[in-house]
């Protein structure tokens, strides 16, 4: 189906800085839980959600940006397999460094991951353009965005359920085994595939798509931070609820602004419009 | 292990949630027009058909049930290892689940209308608060369904899966059932009653659905109620089925034979699908035109 007629999507922040907010943002993210072993508490298990909203952002805009050539809904399912193909990736970098055989420092984990996540990318890019011939011009690009955008979210989330990013220690026993991977995987590729399929039509505009994705990313990362009770302690758990509570609420307000700014019209209840008004 | 009667037992039960998540799951994506229908919905005020009907477009069925089951599951398992009741710990993480829903529900619809300005397609506030209690209602109903079969699955049949990882795979399962299964009432029937019946969708008629009920102005609710009447029961019964013999033959079997039984229903319903199809061929046969003649 193609609401949003083939052409490159316009208007808003250019792709390259929302690129480089969703790769420094969620890395940053990823990285600052380290603080936790650094003070010995669990506290800035916070910061892991917080990056997974850097990278949700930057994977709704790949996702808008790809959908405007005519795919519409299409590009979900595609998104999808990107998105597995992140998680894998994200257990393969982290778990990499710790078999010992590459001699890879642990530290390194996470931009292991975020690589060979953009490599499948890529490949799955190719794949749909050459093999299948769907002639998207973007397609490797965007492909490369999504798996990487959506192994940032994976790894962000885990992060914040398991308050590290090592993976023997903390992510398989708190999130691989519980089924915690569950929420993060489908939490994570909803929340990049989810927003500009709820905004597509020739009016959509970025802001507002981008304001759903950090909505929704808050609210993933609300859940995930009701996970890591079973991980990390009640008061590091509550933070991450609170903080993702508070971001989804602003940013929930902002959506309905831009709603009731930008619609045709907001009304109480009514008929149809009549012949003439659709004139 | 438990003995093979109380497994029996425990199936049976099984079964009978998944057929009452089935229906409930079916009839929460036609209140909202979710999946297969919505692009004739979305289409519809393009093509200058303004309407009154929900434009629940979340993702595919699948996805989106795989979240909220998985998000109910989640929370649920939480409080199982806080010590809470099983009924408790379930029902407040499909009340979740169900929030979620909820929340999805509301930008989907209002963001895409707004991205519809041009085609003067306004947004009904009192279609938006009269459709969320259904839309969540039916959600939580099904997540409940779903979430209990798979702790059922998990700690009493003994699944290797933890709970969240089995909830999401089963929410999946339900919303591919709800999809292919419920959506052919609400879509190529309810939305075209207009048509001939069995005329097929001509691309002229694209959008042109049926946008006026008995009385006042269809909406959701008009739809779901025809839904409830066919396609949200036969949804409940083939995600019934689904969960039913997949988990008696591995009740009642063990090892490979679990595996031959597997595929001997397999081949069953794919016989009984082949002689529905010829039957319905002979009854209805070709499209004819008016005169009476075949067409291709």
């Amino acid at each position: 189906m193609s609401t949003a007629a083939g052409g490159p999507a316009t208007g808003g922040l250019p792709p390259n800085t929302i690129i480089a907010i969703g790769v420094i943002g969620g890395l940053a993210g990823i990285y600052l839980t380290m603080l936790n072993q650094t003070f010995n508490t669990t506290i800035f298990s916070v910061m892991g959600g917080i990056g997974s909203i850097f990278a949700v952002v930057w994977g709704a805009d790949a996702v808008r940006r790809v959908c405007s050539y005519g795919l519409g809904t299409g590009v979900p399912s595609i998104g999808m397999v990107a998105l597995g193909m992140g998680v894998v990736a994200a257990i393969f970098g982290l778990i990499i460094p710790e078999t010992g055989i590459l001699p890879i420092p642990a530290i390194l984990g996470p931009v292991i991951s975020f690589i060979v996540a953009a490599l499948v990318g890529l490949i799955i890019g190719l794949l749909s353009n050459k093999v299948l011939n769907m002639n998207i011009p973007i397609m490797e690009k965007s492909m490369i965005e999504i798996a990487g955008a959506g192994c940032l979210v994976m790894m962000g989330l885990s992060a914040s359920i398991a308050g590290s990013f090592a993976f023997n220690d903390a992510i398989l026993p708190s999130v691989v085994s519980t089924g915690y991977i569950a929420i993060v995987f489908i939490g994570g590729a909803m929340t990049i595939l989810h927003p500009f399929n709820a905004n597509l039509g020739p009016d959509e505009t970025q802001f507002r798509t981008l304001y759903v994705a950090i909505e929704k990313a808050a609210l993933t990362m609300v859940i995930a931070g009701f996970a890591s009770l079973t991980a990390i302690d009640a008061v590091s758990a509550a933070l991450t609820v609170l903080v993702g509570l508070a971001i989804f609420l602003v940013y929930f307000d902002k959506f309905m602004k831009s709603v009731h700014r930008e619609a045709y019209k907001v009304v109480g209840t009514g008929l149809l419009p009549s012949a003439e008004e659709l004139e | 292990m438990i003995d093979p009667i109380t497994g029996l037992g425990l199936v049976a039960l099984m079964g009978a949630l998944a057929t009452i998540a089935g229906a409930a799951e079916d009839l929460e994506s036609d209140v909202g027009s979710q999946s297969n229908p919505n692009s004739q919905v979305q289409l519809a005020a393009q093509m200058d058909f303004p309407h009154r009907i929900f434009n629940k477009a979340i993702s595919g069925e699948p996805p989106a049930y795989g979240l909220w089951c998985a998000a109910g599951a989640t929370v649920a398992s939480v409080l199982l290892a806080q010590n809470m009741s099983v009924i408790f710990a379930i029902a407040i993480g499909s009340f979740v689940g169900a929030i979620l829903l909820g929340l999805y529900s509301v930008t989907a619809h209002m963001g895409r209308t707004t991205s519809q300005k041009r085609f003067k397609q306004p947004i009904y506030m009192d279609m938006v608060i009269g459709h969320l209690p259904p839309i969540m209602g039916h959600g939580y109903i099904a997540v409940f369904c779903i979430v209990s079969f798979s702790y059922i699955m998990d700690h009493m049949l003994g699944h290797p899966f933890p709970l969240p990882l089995l909830a999401f795979l089963w929410g999946i399962t339900a919303g591919a059932i709800g999809s292919s299964t419920g959506d052919v009432h609400y879509g190529a029937e309810r939305e075209f009653q207009n048509q001939p019946f069995g005329s097929g969708l001509n691309a002229a008629q694209s959008g042109n659905i049926v946008r006026k009920a008995e009385s006042g102005l269809r909406n959701g609710m008009d739809n779901v109620w025809a839904c409830a009447k066919f396609g949200g029961p036969v949804t409940g019964l083939a995600l019934g089925f689904t969960v039913f013999f997949d988990n008696w033959r591995s009740t009642v079997f063990s090892g490979m034979n679990a595996v031959i039984a597997g595929l001997i229903i397999v081949l069953i319903l794919i016989l009984a699908n082949r002689l529905v199809e010829v039957q319905a061929r002979k009854a209805y046969g070709p499209y004819k035109d008016e005169e009476g003649g075949t067409e291709a």
